[in-house]
């Protein structure tokens, strides 16, 4: 073999000896080589926490206040053990989303200006619980500023993360409707799923996933614990959680589960945060 | 978002009527691997037709793709077996270097470099008469997706390209690389593979092929746009090809929704 830091020159072009030197990158033969049976992990023992903009924002002071007391125990009891707790917040944006959306179909936004717009929504709500947490030890994290995070963790920090994903002018065209396909919801998981985390916890207003809306149907049961290959092949109609989020972790390699507990019951977030099974426990393969 | 999707879909119906942000705008790429690493004597002669047009009025952004180096840290990254939204994000970096160096070579004729974000000041630079120029890489970076059996982002420059277009309301977003377009065969390997003018998305899916002249994402999409209803590849080593296109020609291959 050549030198791999000699430039290869002959076809008009010059080019750096690599496995995927002159290949086409449309070639699925050649992409299958790039890939192997795992990702490497990067933050293994950190949580995710989703607080969600609808179900707990909007409620306002009732909800809000009881939960944020909950995570400033969460802090104090971790850092009375010796350790910080390793967890990183994000919020959803709730009606103003909604209404921002709902305005923009109107105007006839392209799919890619709504993407853009959203973002602001969700921001509002970082700042609220940021200022909440911040005597506590908060602080907002910029968009992919990942390499900070020992930093904080070990000075007990806990960050808040932009949730809504940087695809803005550049969202796809939906495959159906005429909405942007990636919310907040997913991008806490992407950002879970390319850090390698411990797990996702969507802190909702239920307690967990229902197999039809409970608050709509008495009779409505609750999942305790489900695979995901077993949800996609009986989702709820009305799910609480973006479908691309499912769809995403079908094909992700590190992300083993997603545990969505209900925020106004205080102590379900302590719990799945300490690893039990509270609330609905969703899994990537069967335990 | 998603209850708030669906309770928003039944709330606004079907009654959607999108508006184009600046249809006039050709959203131009030039290849990494095709054009670029090729340096002086294929890109200068793509220039002076881009020149040319803007003179003409016409209006052109640039994307620039990656190419040899953007092939390289993929490959050294695989290795790594680093997840692909890292992938992605260093993929960001090589388009980034290339269209740096597109503005360096037009600054005298209106080149001007712009981020992302900044498609809110094209009305602006139109106007002026410049030529914007910026990464064709979309900005997913970490929030980039996993394909299956692959650890490449799937949205690479020219997916950025067309949903640039797309977001823009332009009707054909143009691919400058080195062939005429798409072949019955990789015209490199095989001499008697024959060119294909037009065909549409579905045709080119049913085909089957292993590999295909843009990237899978961009043929997945093209079906769903609200504008963005055409690719046009074209050959940049063609003296008056790109000129041509520029002018809406139908020279290269057309892929159709």
């Amino acid at each position: 073999m050549s030198d791999a830091r000699t430039l290869v020159t002959g076809d008009g072009r010059t080019h750096i000896p690599s496995t995927l030197m002159r290949e086409s990158l449309q070639d699925r033969k050649v992409l299958s080589k790039t890939d192997s049976e795992k990702d490497l992990q990067i933050f293994p023992d950190v949580s995710m926490v989703s607080i969600g903009g609808q179900s707990i924002f909007d409620r306002g002071k009732d909800a809000i206040l009881p939960l944020v007391d909950e995570i400033v125990q969460i802090k104090r009891d971790a850092a009375a053990s010796g350790a910080h707790a390793k967890m990183v917040i994000g919020v959803g944006g709730g009606t103003r989303v909604r209404h921002t959306i709902s305005i923009a179909v109107d105007l006839g936004l392209p799919v890619g200006g709504m993407a853009q717009l959203v973002g602001a929504m969700e921001e509002l709500n970082a700042i609220l619980l940021n200022t909440l947490l911040a005597p506590h030890g908060s602080m907002p994290m910029q968009r992919d500023h990942f390499w900070d995070l020992p930093l904080y963790f070990a000075e007990g920090i806990t960050p808040i993360a932009i949730s809504v994903p940087p695809y803005h002018f550049w969202e796809p065209p939906p495959d159906e409707g005429h909405l942007p396909m990636h919310g907040s919801d997913f991008g806490l998981f992407q950002m879970a799923e390319v850090l390698g985390m411990k797990q996702v916890i969507f802190v909702k207003d239920e307690d967990g996933l229902y197999d039809k809306d409970p608050k709509k149907h008495a009779d409505a049961k609750r999942i305790p614990k489900i695979t995901l290959a077993e949800l996609l092949a009986k989702m709820p109609a009305e799910n609480i959680l973006d479908a691309e989020l499912f769809r995403a972790w079908e094909h992700a390699k590190n992300l083993k589960r997603i545990v969505i507990v209900n925020g106004l019951e205080r102590g379900q977030l302590t719990r799945a945060l300490r690893g039990e099974d509270v609330g609905t426990v969703i899994t990537k393969e069967a335990a | 978002m998603t209850t708030e999707r669906r309770t928003l879909t039944a709330a606004v119906g079907n009654d959607y009527r999108p508006t184009a942000v600046m249809p006039d705008v050709k959203v131009v790429k030039i290849g990494g691997q095709s054009i670029l690493d090729r340096g002086r004597t294929a890109l200068f002669p793509i220039l002076d037709e881009i020149v040319e047009a803007r003179k003409l009025g016409i209006q052109v952004v640039l994307l620039a793709g990656g190419g040899t180096r953007a092939r390289h840290i993929y490959s050294i990254a695989s290795e790594l077996e680093v997840p692909t939204g890292v992938v992605a994000t260093l993929g960001k970096y090589i388009p980034m270097q290339n269209a740096r160096m597109l503005q360096m070579l037009l600054a005298k004729h209106g080149g001007i470099y712009i981020l992302p974000d900044d498609f809110e000041k094209l009305p602006l630079y139109m106007q002026m008469g410049c030529i914007p120029i910026m990464s064709g890489m979309p900005p997913f970076g970490y929030w980039e997706k996993r394909e299956e059996g692959s650890r490449i982002p799937p949205h690479r420059t020219d997916a950025g390209v067309f949903l640039s277009a797309e977001f823009l309301g332009s009707r054909r977003a143009i691919f400058i690389k080195d062939e005429d377009g798409l072949y019955t065969d990789d015209p490199k390997k095989n001499p008697s593979a024959t060119h294909i003018p037009r065909i549409t998305a579905k045709e080119l899916v049913d085909r089957n092929l292993v590999d295909i002249v843009v990237e899978r994402m961009v043929i997945e999409y093209l079906p769903r746009a609200q504008w963005c209803k055409e690719l046009q590849i074209v050959n940049g080593l063609k003296p008056g090809a790109v000129l041509a296109a520029l002018k809406g020609e139908d020279v290269g291959s057309i892929i159709t929704a």
